[in-house]
């Protein structure tokens, strides 16, 4: 009698597991659209901050539409500046505090999905109209094992940021930006000889941004970052110690990067807006922050495509799922992303709207559709409504599908916090020997990769 | 037996905070050591796995040893100077109530806020610090920027914010010393320093012994001065073993290695706490 | 007031070589002070009244060319201190009330009722003092996440700053030692008058330890204003931050003259309480420092 209870508690816990387990496969959950008549309410992260009116007021206006048009389902959006603190967003994800919906950069996909922290929405992705449009490169981005785990809401690869008006001081064509790391060193040379602490150009080297430029300029010089398996690292080759070279020439040869070191993407943005800074390596977005955050003026700023241009990095944003979600939140937020974020001439693609609120219009991301009709739609309507100099990013557009666009490296973050200090130390020590720091960082990478693995 | 029950009426607020937010996570931190968890899942017991893979991990030394330097750099200068402004402080007798309230001024700002400003100062260019050592014509430092001086860098924040309290706390001290000590010892002929020898230190060596634990105990945790400042580099010249520690737990998401290193520095730390209860026991005997 | 002797004799700083060594190191103390304690206070507020281009300017200008008071306005109005510093309020106003509530009762049934292993609870709360935070970061992190017994999680809620506050086996200490110096005679015959413990520590003893109590709230409020990484990681969410959690990472978005005016208004409310309660907070350090 007793073991038949034992038996029949058994069954239920192994079923209740069995049950919650399912949620691994695509076969316990179904794909049928969300009911109209069930009332979900998700939370959505990034919602634009107070202190940016515009956005949060074009914000509030989709969120209102969005629920008229589907009234059973509440969107209750989170606001928060910068949308992701890097200081606390491992955290936050390991504390469970995420949104239904929450926010994550590229880069944090990987591992996120590798600890079972976001839900597997591969089930779902049927009712995301706008899913087959998208440009396989950037959709790859959410996808692991054939599986799909967030969509994406800006992509962007990163090229040569300049500043046009102190090329024009320093002599420097400011419509032909260089095109090679030679011609790079050339003109850092000559806009940090206009003296007066002016930096010709900067590179970051700390809080895991060194190591994420590295990979950056390790592209664009033809090299990987690991071997085409993902277990062994591989930026110690000729092209790493190209780049460290680079770095070390125009810091101690040329003294043009500046004497302040350990940067990170604020502090280059805040030294490009006060007009101080000449080049960089950055996404077309920073033009914006320049903007809004710095007071600097779009009419100074310019890009050019990545020097070198062999590759680059494609970074961007998107959302992820918790992965306690339940079905009908995670078809709602589908839903949701699918309104805000993917079509057209709505939400964040609206720019005739964007351009009524005075807002920026005409920097060439995200481009998140591949060279299809809804690609074809959201390129015209975005230049239908450019207030912005456009032509001043023309050199970067134009070359934008020639560069090929790499993704992040595998345990990201580990491996770009053990370059940070390679690249900390090219920037901050004279006699840094850069063979050596590259095989101490490929000791620690492979210790990171190998641990990852098992 | 009315009296225990009514006494653990009064207690149990204290009993259950401190259990939960002290006693426990204490056991729970030797428990995390030999754990692994992503927090979707059950933890997994690992064994030693966590250990190895911190001490394995090249920046593991470096932390131990920058934590280290950082505590002797603290004590050097956080330790003796407060220690001789206090004695010099005790011997003034004009604007008395001006000196105390400055050098405990710093100790009010809130540290994230002291942390910044330096950063600031700090800065090779436009920087407070190099501007000031341009005016003496003397060549400016790189400060947080070199391997050499990053980690001093660091102490100086930390000691310009904490001085104040150690000062106030010697000051207080030193006044409970009696006069006729001096007295009688000057009569002996014993002059300043002696005086300072014989008289004010072994007078004031059971504040200045709890005060150098309590230091040790302080400055062997520093965390928010590399995470504001540095984020550990240059070179990881500046990672500490709780910056580490942080930065398993929080950036590779490894609890495991992150509970590794907070279990070591805890051992640590009870070593000096036994060290203490002795010399503190044989003081008081 | 009577001078007592220090180290050095009023007769030496009678004669004329005494005066003028005494003089020299006063001014050479006073002057290193200011300039060493002071200036940087006087360099941030006057730094967030230049413009970010003034703040780039070699050699800096002493005093600002304007007096312009929009990079407060704009820290204010842009990283929304306002908010911040009302949630810092009202996490120092709640950990307050709890530690008073908590540790008063404690150390009063510690000192005067003395339970049953009641040395051996102080011992262990004692204890606490040689592990600090910092080491157990993760683990009351973990904690605090999913509480244990109850599985309630405290991420994000006030109660993560109040009730682990509360837990200070440095105020326990100070609070037990100012009630054992009560005489127990006051006590006993209140108690043979047939008051009950709590009526003898609401009318008799936290009346006369109104100096201790004063000293434990101020530092309880200060520790709530001056901690970071507990708040930084129990309060992820970008509306409930405290005020140093909140520049620290919003700051750096914001251009230089900006992040100088928000680090000047997070430090004023600290500043403030300073100047007002100034001798109590001394009171208290050597409260503290003289133990053992």
């Amino acid at each position: 009698m007793r073991s038949r209870i034992l038996a029949t508690l058994l069954t239920v816990a192994l079923g209740a597991t069995a049950a919650a387990c399912g949620g691994d496969g695509s076969d316990g959950k179904d794909g049928a659209p969300l009911d109209a008549g069930t009332k979900v309410s998700i939370t959505v992260g990034c919602m634009p901050a107070k202190s940016q009116e515009a956005q949060r007021k074009e914000w509030n206006e989709d969120v209102a539409a969005f629920q008229k048009l589907h009234p059973n389902i509440t969107v209750e959006g989170k606001d928060a500046f910068p949308c992701i603190d890097p200081q606390t967003f491992q955290a936050k994800l390991a504390g469970g505090q995420m949104e239904d919906v929450f926010y994550v950069y590229f880069t944090d996909v990987k591992n996120i999905v590798a600890h079972g922290q976001a839900a597997d929405i591969t089930p779902y992705l049927g009712q995301v109209k706008q899913n087959a449009n998208l440009d396989p490169t950037v959709a790859k981005v959410f996808e692991d094992r054939g599986k799909t785990y967030g969509l994406p809401r800006q992509n962007y690869t990163m090229g040569l940021f300049y500043n046009r008006t102190l090329f024009t001081k320093a002599g420097l064509d400011p419509d032909a930006p260089p095109k090679t790391w030679a011609e790079v060193r050339d003109a850092a040379k000559k806009i940090s000889a206009l003296g007066d602490g002016t930096v010709g150009y900067a590179e970051l080297s700390a809080k895991n941004q060194g190591g994420w430029h590295f990979t950056t300029s390790l592209y664009s010089q033809g090299g990987s970052m690991v071997g085409p398996d993902g277990k062994k690292s591989a930026f110690d080759g000729p092209q790493g110690k190209a780049v460290l070279q680079n770095l070390k020439d125009m810091r101690w040869t040329d003294d043009s990067m500046g004497s302040k070191q350990l940067l990170v993407d604020a502090d280059i943005q805040r030294m490009m807006a006060s007009g101080k800074l000449g080049m960089y390596l950055g996404a077309p977005d920073n033009a914006t922050a320049l903007v809004d955050q710095f007071k600097g003026d779009y009419a100074d700023y310019g890009m050019g495509p990545i020097p070198g241009g062999t590759g680059t990095l494609l970074g961007g944003d998107g959302y992820m799922f918790n992965p306690k979600a339940s079905p009908e939140k995670i078809k709602a937020g589908l839903m949701w992303l699918d309104f805000y974020a993917l079509t057209p001439g709505q939400g964040q693609l609206n720019y005739a709207r964007a351009k009524t609120d005075g807002r920026p219009v005409g920097l060439p991301q995200p481009k998140l559709f591949g060279q299809n009709a809804t690609g074809q739609k959201d390129r015209e309507l975005r230049a239908a409504s450019a207030n912005l100099p456009v032509q001043n990013f023309k050199a970067y557009e134009d070359a934008y599908t020639s560069v090929p666009g790499k993704l992040e490296p595998p345990q990201a973050q580990q491996l770009y916090a053990i370059l940070d200090s390679v690249v900390s130390a090219v920037l901050t020590r004279r006699d840094a020997n850069i063979d050596q720091l590259l095989a101490d960082a490929r000791k620690k990478a492979d210790t990171a990769l190998a641990r990852s693995g098992t | 037996m009315r009296r225990n029950l009514t006494a653990y009426g009064f207690l149990c607020g204290a009993l259950i905070c401190f259990a939960f937010f002290s006693w426990y996570p204490i056991v729970r931190e030797v428990l995390l050591s030999f754990q692994q968890t992503n927090f979707v899942g059950d933890a997994t017991w690992v064994g030693l796995d966590n250990f190895r893979t911190v001490v394995e991990d090249p920046v593991f030394v470096d932390a131990w040893v920058n934590t280290a330097i950082f505590t002797v750099l603290a004590l050097v200068i956080g330790y003796v100077v407060p220690f001789a402004i206090a004695i010099v402080l005790n011997e003034l007798k004009h604007a008395r109530g001006y000196l105390r309230f400055v050098v405990y001024l710093p100790v009010m700002l809130p540290p994230a806020v002291a942390v910044l400003l330096f950063k600031w100062f700090y800065d090779p260019g436009p920087g407070l610090f190099n501007q000031i050592l341009g005016f003496f014509q003397l060549p400016g430092l790189s400060w947080l920027d070199s391997t050499d001086t990053a980690l001093v860098s660091l102490v100086l924040v930390s000691t310009w914010m904490n001085l104040g309290s150690g000062t106030l706390i010697y000051l207080a001290a030193l006044q409970t010393i009696p006069g006729e000590l001096y007295e009688a010892a000057e009569l002996d002929g014993a002059g300043l320093f002696r005086r300072i020898r014989h008289i004010t230190i072994p007078q004031t060596k059971l504040i200045l012994l709890v005060m150098l634990l309590l230091q040790v105990i302080a400055t062997m945790q520093v965390f928010i001065e590399p995470f504001l400042l540095t984020g550990g580099g240059p070179e990881d010249a500046t990672v500490t073993v709780a910056y580490l520690m942080y930065q398993y737990a929080f950036n590779f998401t490894n609890f495991g290695g992150g509970g590794a290193l907070g279990f070591m520095l805890m051992l640590v730390l009870m070593v000096f706490s036994v060290i203490y209860l002795r010399v503190s026991r044989e003081e008081a005997r | 007031m009577s001078e007592t002797r220090t180290l050095v004799s009023p007769h030496t700083l009678g004669t004329r070589r005494g005066r003028t060594v005494y003089w020299t190191v006063f001014t050479t103390v006073f002057v290193t002070f200011t300039f060493v304690f002071v200036f940087p206070l006087y360099w941030m507020v006057t730094g967030a009244m230049k413009s970010p281009d003034e703040l780039a300017d070699i050699p800096p200008s002493v005093f600002p060319h304007s007096f312009d008071l929009s990079g407060f306005r704009e820290a204010w109005r842009q990283l929304d201190l306002g908010k911040y510093m009302w949630n810092t309020t009202l996490y120092a106003f709640g950990a307050w009330l709890f530690t008073l509530g908590v540790d008063v009762t404690a150390a009063y049934a510690l000192s005067k009722l003395r339970p049953l292993l009641g040395r051996a609870i102080l011992g262990m709360m004692l204890a606490t003092l040689m592990i600090p935070p910092m080491v157990i970061l993760l683990p009351a992190y973990l904690t605090v996440k999913d509480l244990p017994l109850l599985h309630v999680n405290l991420l994000n809620t006030p109660w993560a700053i109040w009730l682990p506050a509360a837990a200070n086996g440095f105020n326990i200490f100070l609070l037990k030692r100012f009630f054992d110096s009560i005489p127990t005679e006051l006590l006993d015959a209140a108690e043979v008058d047939g008051a009950s413990p709590a009526r003898i520590l609401w009318s008799i003893v936290l009346p006369v330890s109104r100096p201790i109590l004063g000293v434990v709230s101020i530092f309880t409020v200060v520790n709530v204003w001056r901690d970071f990484v507990w708040p930084l990681l129990v309060l992820p969410d970008t509306d409930r931050k405290t005020i140093s959690v909140a520049i620290s990472s919003l700051a750096v978005q914001v251009p230089q003259n900006v992040l100088i005016g928000s680090l000047v208004i997070a430090s004023v409310p600290t500043i403030v309480v300073f100047f007002v309660f100034q001798r109590h907070i001394m009171a208290g350090l050597t409260a503290g420092g003289l133990k053992g």
